[in-house]
């Protein structure tokens, strides 16, 4: 029940004057203590440092991803946190920012460059060019906003999204690529040296990261920040106080546009092309995820979703690691949920022993039942093959099983106390037959499932995200 | 607060995940201990996403593959799995977490952007990749991936003869070109269209967006049919990737009381999704499930067992064979499985025709295609069914 | 003139299949500001319901009930199962959100989408499977204007989705379901303290809503004959855009808007181009949008100060 007609500053008071005992709150009080330029300083030691060990080239890669999303949600956050603009084609700055630098940086165009006298812009001349022509861009979107709030804007961006896709990959095959897109993109260089290993992009990235933390940092706490706030929170008391709406909105999608052209700059460089089908929906949906699972108004909470959401997907590109994190969840919630302690006890020790019961029963019925292979492998596999009932043909039997604990779920959330401590005991034991027998079969399949499950979670217990803080309804 | 106890946990997960993921990764494609000849290699598909059908196809016919000749060799090599989603950028991401592993080498990537995509990293790591599916011909003209090899004709086959036959058999006044703006379609479609319009055939060239599906799809077919196809366009080329758009477009035609004989490419090629009877369909290989032999019936059986079968299973299966036989011949020759000597054994790869189902000689040129490529053209009957005709 | 013909037919048939959709859409967004992103693969397990009931019947060529009883039996089927599957979808996923920031429904909706994409992909494949309705409602059923031949299956579509529209008008604006509806849209706090039960009707709301998109999904696969996995994302995409063009929260609204565009796009297709057409689409709705910025219907909302 939301606390009505009480202000943002009162509901968190009971926030601020809890107090944690032991070593998490003496954590938390060196947290609060230090300043915002420490912690800002540490995050960039732990980035460097991270450089330094010698990473793989996939280890490389991620970091550079996870950077690069943290960069996208920082400047979702402008338009969408602070300035409460729903922005849903946010994508195609990301790819403005890309194409402008391919444009700029590419051997294999047609006539567009001769507009440059044939040769290629240094990178130093490029990005600005990119970055002025996305913020005017961004500029003419949020002239649009002025005209239309809320849901409307959002169909409006959208459409601005599917129609840089669509303008991307069918007109003008020869100046913008097409399908094929563009290849064999110049590196960043200048000065004399070139970038062109993903760990000097990481660093490229890393750098932006932080400059861009500390420049939004300070630009929210100046009378622009306190305007956009103002503007989210009520438009018309905003503006009843002489805050420029108009400029502020128009403002807010410029600066967001330019960060993701930054981003799409550094990210062509990387990659050494553009492809049309690199800026579809599920980034954009990837970049909200990340936004809102680590808090929506908060630069620590884009940084963090950031992080986070792409090294969870990562891991649940590898089929070990996505069984790791599935029976991790499992354990995650039986820990965090199921006090006290003897509870917790004797619910997973019914949870083995109806396990091998199951098993037992199954095989005395027939043979085939539990004669199917394990889907994990390793030591996972080798460990609950005894305890989880997989049939030989356990395709159907697996799909079954999926709908029955979804149900069962379901039923879960509506029982209370000692009674659904009883009905998870037979739900997380089907859990694992199913994924045994079926999910990790299809780990790729499994792990869209799996992500689709994690956002569903995460919203219903955080929907503030993890960083966001709980906005107040004023009536 | 309430706020820090989650952001500690949160760290805590991150810092989790982190670790196994940066430290684990070489777990998803880790080969077991080296007793016996053993090494991994790996398949890139979309799994999921719009195209999830191929990639699932694909995925059957390497497992099934990597199956039978691990007993036939006996090796003990294994498959691990990555998902491109077709898209580029997530492509490059999977390849480099394949190069970081011990995988000798790649069954795909499937899409001719993703081989554009990845392959100067491929050629860096000298990891050998083998796509059943990528039929882009700059793939392997461009000298950008020098370890890329296909076990399919190239658009540059499948064209000519395509648009040969068209113009030998049917003799139109006029062809309606239909494309579905990916890179495949408008590849072909461009090919087709200079053929015909160098023999003088006026060429009308039209194109939906191929991810459009329910309604607008429904939409995009229709009008096509009412304001575009006219009495002189006899004959329609679909050079698409969906068999159902082509069975759509057909029915079309037909309640519009248009006749037009639609003439789809290997995209098209699926017995439960496109049966419209009098239509024509060019492929790479023949349906083997309808094939008697018992290499076939064998192959088909394998296929079903491990997983969906379909069109793109077969040229998969085959690349998956050609890996698990190389890493055999290095291992007979006594040595570790390394991507080196993989890749120089896959060079030398020469598999007689009645030895794969797809009933021709699988031997690599220097720039990774076939030696011989050839292009099967099949009729529709009344009753559905596919009968293989001449290309003559 | 037999293009301009063929081409309104195309576009009222697949206007009305959107605004189907939409109706749902708009019905979830009046009572609760909630934008379901989720909406259209509802409407995609719709579709495969009814594939699925044209196979326990006998399969497309060898039906064993005469083909009204099939379609009816279908639509009653798809919209009880989709309908179901709307209403436990709020229940777990929805309701804790009630109270939340409105861009967390957002993400939970898009992994909701995320979850039956992939789960009917899981099941069933990618395959795209057929309805093969030519086998059992020929196309000799039709009505002939001026060499266009204007199928069954296009009347039925148009019709059903009028009947349906005026039905749900007069559910809205007649009974008193519909009233507490209009209550809860309009202040749910209030409606609960003047003893509405507020779950229960907007657990109405749902299933009627996801009803209406099960019923679609049948209907849809009825004319374009294609199910897969992932045909609900773009029927999402569509029916919100009709919504929000028609003016969200009202019903006429979401007609209107979804017979607008697919009017727009079957014009825009058959006489500029197939290959920009999208574009021109969307340079059409953003001008509509921009002249009137709440839509064709939609009332500006009232800013309480």
């Amino acid at each position: 029940m939301s606390p009505i007609g009480v202000d943002e500053w009162v509901a968190r008071s009971g926030d601020r004057r809890q107090q944690h005992s032991g070593p998490l709150g003496a954590l938390s009080r060196a947290y609060a203590r230090v300043n915002w330029w420490q912690r800002l300083l540490v995050l960039a030691a732990l980035g460097v440092a991270f450089g330094q060990i010698g990473a793989n080239g996939f280890q490389q890669i991620v970091a550079f991803n996870s950077v690069l999303y943290a960069i996208l949600a920082v400047g979702l956050n402008i338009v969408v946190g602070w300035a409460g603009l729903l922005d849903l084609g946010y994508i195609a700055f990301f790819g403005i920012g890309a194409y402008g630098y391919a444009m700029f940086s590419s051997h294999a165009l047609g006539s567009l460059l001769t507009m440059t006298g044939g040769a290629e812009l240094p990178t130093i001349a490029a990005v600005p060019i990119v970055l002025v022509f996305a913020g005017l861009v961004g500029m003419v979107i949020g002239l649009i906003s002025l005209r239309l709030g809320g849901d409307y804007l959002a169909i409006v961006t959208l459409f601005f999204g599917l129609a840089f896709f669509e303008f991307v990959n069918n007109v003008d095959q020869t100046n913008l690529g097409g399908n094929n897109g563009i290849i064999a993109l110049l590196p960043w260089h200048g000065f004399g040296g070139e970038i062109r290993s993903t760990i000097g992009y990481y660093y490229v990235v890393l750098i932006i990261l932080i400059l861009l933390m500390a420049a939004l940092h300070l630009l929210n706490e100046s009378r622009t920040g306190r305007a956009w706030r103002a503007v989210r929170d009520d438009e018309l008391a905003a503006e009843v106080m002489t805050v420029p709406v108009n400029a502020v909105k128009v403002m807010a999608f410029s600066f967001g546009a330019m960060v993701a052209a930054l981003a799409g700059t550094v990210f062509a460089a990387q990659q050494g092309n553009v492809f049309p089908t690199n800026f579809q929906s599920p980034i954009l949906i990837l970049i909200y995820a990340c936004l809102v699972l680590g808090g929506v108004g908060s630069i620590g909470g884009a940084v963090l979703g950031g992080l986070a959401v792409t090294i969870v997907q990562q891991m649940l590109g590898s089929p070990t690691d996505e069984g790791y994190l599935f029976y991790g969840i499992i354990l995650l919630a039986l820990f965090w949920k199921v006090r006290p302690w003897q509870y917790l006890a004797a619910t997973l020790a019914a949870i083995v022993g109806f396990g091998f019961a199951a098993h037992a029963i199954a095989g005395a019925i027939s043979r085939s039942a539990i004669a199917g292979p394990t889907g994990s492998v390793g030591w996972i596999g080798s460990a609950l093959r005894h305890w989880v009932v997989v049939p030989v043909n356990g395709e159907t039997y697996g799909n079954i099983l999926f709908v029955v604990v979804v149900c069962a779920l379901i039923g879960i959330i509506r029982l209370r106390g000692i009674v659904r401590l009883v009905a998870v005991v037979p739900t997380i034991y089907f859990a694992a037959c199913c994924w045994e027998s079926r999910l990790s079969v299809d780990p790729a399949i499994t792990a869209e499932i799996m992500i689709g499950g994690i956002l569903v979670v995460m919203m219903a217990v955080r929907p503030h995200g993890i960083l966001g803080t709980r906005r107040v309804e004023i009536v | 607060m309430k706020v820090f106890r989650y952001l500690v946990a949160a760290a805590g997960v991150i810092a989790l995940a982190s670790v196994t993921v940066f430290a684990g990764t070489s777990a998803a494609h880790n080969a077991t201990v080296a007793k016996a000849c053993n090494a991994s290699i790996a398949i890139e598909a979309p799994l999921t996403g719009p195209v999830a059908q191929l990639g699932l196809e694909q995925l059957a016919g390497a497992k099934a593959a990597v199956g039978a000749y691990n007993k036939a060799d006996g090796v003990h090599v294994t498959l691990g799995q990555d998902d491109t989603q077709l898209t580029p950028a997530l492509a490059v991401t999977k390849t480099a977490a394949i190069i970081s592993s011990n995988a000798v080498a790649i069954v795909g990537p499937s899409g001719s952007q993703e081989v554009l995509a990845v392959g100067p990293a491929l050629t860096t790591a000298g990891l050998a990749a083998i796509s059943g599916s990528a039929t882009n011909v700059t793939l392997t003209t461009n000298g950008a991936d020098k370890t890329f090899f296909r076990v399919v004709a190239t658009d540059g086959v499948q064209g000519p003869q395509d648009a040969n036959y068209i113009l030998k058999h049917e003799k139109p006044k006029a062809v309606l070109i239909i494309e579905d703006e990916e890179a495949y379609s408008t590849g072909l479609g461009g090919t087709i269209q200079q053929i015909l319009t160098a023999a003088g055939v006026t060429v009308n060239v039209q194109s939906f967006n191929g991810q459009d599906t329910g309604a607008t799809l429904a939409n995009d077919l229709s009008s096509i049919v009412a304001s575009q196809l006219n009495a002189a366009e006899t004959v329609t080329v679909m050079p698409i990737q969906e068999a159902a758009d082509a069975q759509q477009f057909a029915e079309d035609a037909k309640q519009a009381g248009k006749t037009t004989l639609v003439f789809g490419t290997d995209g098209t090629d699926s017995s439960s999704q496109f049966f419209f009877p009098g239509s024509l369909v060019s492929n790479f290989a023949p349906d083997i499930a309808t094939v008697n032999s018992k290499l076939d019936k064998t192959v088909t059986k394998q296929i079903k067992a491990a997983g969906t079968y379909g069109p793109f299973g077969v040229p998969s299966y085959v690349a998956a064979a050609v890996e698990v036989n190389a890493i055999a011949s290095v291992c007979k020759a006594g040595k570790t499985p390394s991507r080196s000597n993989v890749l120089a054994a896959i060079r030398k790869t020469n598999l007689p025709a009645n030895a794969n189902p797809m009933g021709q000689v699988i031997k690599f040129k220097a720039d990774g295609d076939l030696t011989t490529s050839q292009f099967y053209l099949f009729k529709i009957n009344a009753s559905g069914k596919y009968i293989q005709i001449s290309t003559k | 003139m037999q293009i301009f013909i063929q081409t309104l037919v195309n576009g009222l048939t697949t206007g009305s299949l959107y605004a189907l959709i939409a109706l749902g859409y708009t019905m979830v967004y009046g009572v609760l500001k909630l934008l379901n992103f989720a909406h259209g693969d509802l409407f995609m397990v719709g579709a495969f319901i009814g594939y699925f009931a044209i196979g326990w019947f006998g399969g497309p060529t060898a039906l064993t009930i005469p083909v009204p009883l099939l379609v009816i039996i279908m639509l009653v089927i798809a919209s009880l199962g989709v309908g179901g599957l709307g209403v436990a979808i709020e229940r777990f996923a929805y309701r804790p959100l009630r109270n939340a920031p409105r861009i967390a429904p957002l993400i939970t909706a898009l992994g909701i989408s995320f979850v039956l994409e992939n789960a009917v992909l899981l099941f069933f494949g990618g395959l795209t499977r057929y309805y093969n309705t030519p086998a059992f409602i020929p196309f000799s059923i039709s009505i002939h204007i001026d060499g266009v031949s204007i199928g069954i299956v296009n009347i039925i579509i148009f019709a059903g989705s009028i009947i349906l529209m005026l039905g749900l008008t007069a559910l809205v604006n007649r009974t008193v379901l519909g009233k507490s509806m209009r209550a809860v849209a309009s202040d749910r706090e209030a409606a609960e303290m003047l003893g509405i039960n507020v779950d229960r009707t907007i657990a109405m709301t749902f299933f009627i809503g996801s009803a209406l998109a099960g019923a679609a999904g049948v209907m849809y696969g009825l004319y374009a004959n294609q199910v897969a996995n992932l045909i609900g994302f773009l029927a999402g995409l569509k029916a919100f855009t009709a919504a929000v063009v028609g003016g969200i929260g009202s019903i006429p609204g979401a007609m209107i808007g979804g017979m607008f565009i697919g009017l727009c796009e079957s014009f825009s297709l058959s006489y500029i181009s197939t290959r920009y057409g999208d574009l021109f689409v969307f340079a059409i709705l953003i001008a509509v949008m921009l002249v009137r910025p709440t839509g064709i219907f939609g009332q500006a909302p009232l800013q309480k100060v």
